[in-house]
């Protein structure tokens, strides 16, 4: 069995890279990851998801010790990423990053925002004619900026982002999720996990067309499509909508693996 | 059939640590709850071992060729049906039985040790060999009592059994441990009395002790006191295999691995 490796290489916790990089739904596939790679759960063939049976479980963190808590019986592998996505530990994770301001809340850019912008140009001009225009420019440029919207990561996160080991492959699966690639390699080989478990997670593609069509979070960057509650306008909407105010249905919130 | 080939060190293969057992160096072979695999769709981590060269045994726990009521040939063809569809070269199951009057005990059940249960025991295993395709080997159980009245022996009932059936013997020493703290039996006594060139292979597994009793659990770790019984075995004759039961609380990879090494270093110890 490899050696635990996911505390090197990077400040920001693997789980927290997770959810700048890919929502809650990626931050629960990086809980996995740092669970099956302390050797406290394994997986089966057939996508089954049990617990290693130890006395001594180690560090572990509160959404790992809640995925741990619901495999008192083998879950699925996608149910337990989804599950652990949806759970009130994954939004205090988020309530965390607002607070160490790595994330913030998104606003989706309008596609009229343009509008506003020249509206305000063109009262700015006019202001050397009619001085009293100079209001409405600042008017209307104040609301160009607020409808051209807002990525939900602070730069804090972007730079977190940045600084990522993925030759680490907890962290790997942080940034690419267990579907994606570091060079040739998919992520899942390197937990030695077979394709068929592995694509029991929504496709990374599918699940940002999927939000791009639903217009959650056009103008997110990191976080995959929108950092949960910050895509979804507010925590409790992704908690409780069941996925159909974000990311229409599937993983919802993120919350079915690919989770960007 | 001459003898049984050389099988070396295995594993109990079950659907919850397949990864593990597919990637446990040194599973020279695996057993299969025959009751838990189907014909036609076979569970692939099985199909993945044979295509790398690995042995699968199918063991069965459903037979209940120790009971009065007739052999249920259904399960009898199912075995045989795994044994072929995974190439194998004999099949297990136990002495015991698991069901009588239409009810299941849900438990491997010792069968009393009198001649008239001895043969019922007998007629049921020669039909239970006529409708298989390959050897029968039958094991030993873990009993919590001891039947009113034996006659013989367990080795004296076991050797009397492969002699008027021409079976073979599946030892689990694990259960001779556990019997020896249970009801006092001698597995030294057994060793001698069994006809050891009728031994298939060998069981080992953990248990541990509540109260005043040794639960045989398959979920806890092996006792040296079991490898002690194995070391005892092994002395007398080299088992053509040894296989570790787990079948539940499974631990670490690495655990898993150290228990094999533990029973392999047992066994070469004999063969050096």
């Amino acid at each position: 069995m490899a050696a635990p490796t996911a505390d090197r290489g990077t400040r920001v916790p693997p789980e927290q890279i997770g959810y700048l990089a890919g929502g809650p739904g990626r931050a629960a596939e990086t809980a996995l990851a740092r669970l099956m790679d302390a050797g406290l759960v394994r997986v089966a063939r057939e996508g089954w998801v049990s617990t290693v049976h130890e006395t001594e479980l180690g560090e572990t963190t509160a959404v790992e010790t809640s995925i741990l808590l619901r495999l008192s019986k083998p879950v699925r592998f996608d149910s337990v990423v989804r599950q652990a996505a949806k759970s009130p530990e994954m939004r205090a994770l988020h309530q965390h990053l607002r607070a160490r301001r790595l994330t913030r809340n998104a606003r989706p850019r309008l596609a009229v925002w343009w509008l506003f912008l020249v509206i305000g140009v063109v009262l700015g001009l006019a202001a050397f004619l009619e001085p009293w225009t100079l209001f409405g420019a600042a008017g209307f440029l104040g609301i160009a900026f607020w409808t051209y919207g807002a990525k939900p990561l602070t730069r804090a996160g972007r730079e977190a982002l940045l600084r990522v080991d993925t030759g680490n492959r907890v962290l790997a699966v942080a940034v690419e999720g267990f579907r994606g690639r570091i060079g040739n390699r998919p992520v899942g080989d390197h937990f030695g996990l077979p394709q068929s478990v592995v694509k029991t997670l929504p496709r990374k593609g599918k699940q940002q067309r999927r939000r791009a069509r639903s217009g959650a979070a056009s103008s997110a960057a990191g976080c995959g499509a929108g950092c949960g509650a910050s895509s979804c306008g507010s925590s409790s909407s992704c908690s409780s909508g069941g996925g159909s105010s974000c990311g229409g249905g599937g993983g919802g919130c993120g919350g079915g693996g690919g989770g960007d | 059939m001459a003898g049984i080939k050389d099988l070396g060190v295995g594993i109990g293969w079950r659907s919850e640590i397949d990864l593990t057992v597919e990637r446990l160096p040194g599973v020279d072979f695996v057993e299969v709850v025959a009751e838990n695999l189907h014909i036609g769709h076979l569970p692939e981590s099985v199909t993945l071992l044979l295509e790398r060269g690995i042995p699968v045994l199918p063991h069965a726990v459903s037979l209940s060729l120790g009971g009065a009521d007739e052999v249920d040939l259904h399960r009898v063809e199912h075995l045989g049906a795994i044994a072929e569809a995974v190439g194998a070269p004999m099949v297990s199951d136990h002495v015991c039985f698991v069901r009588a009057g239409g009810l299941d005990s849900g438990h491997l059940m010792p069968v009393p040790r009198t001649r008239d249960a001895l043969d019922v025991l007998v007629a049921n295993v020669k039909l239970a060999q006529a409708n298989l395709p390959v050897p029968l080997a039958l094991e030993n159980v873990a009993a919590l009592l001891e039947w009113p009245d034996g006659e013989l022996s367990e080795g004296q009932f076991l050797a009397e059994l492969v002699e008027r059936t021409d079976c073979w013997l599946l030892v689990d020493v694990a259960n001779l441990y556990a019997n020896a703290r249970n009801i006092g039996t001698d597995p030294e006594r057994f060793l001698d009395e069994i006809p050891l060139e009728r031994l298939a292979y060998v069981h080992v597994a953990g248990g541990e002790q509540h109260g005043d009793i040794y639960h045989d659990t398959h979920a806890h770790a092996v006792l040296p006191e079991v490898l002690e019984v194995l070391d005892e075995l092994c002395s007398r004759v080299a088992p053509p295999g040894v296989l570790l039961e787990r079948d539940d609380n499974y631990p670490s990879d690495a655990e898993i691995e150290s228990e094999l090494t533990a029973i392999r270093a047992v066994v070469d110890k004999h063969r050096d």
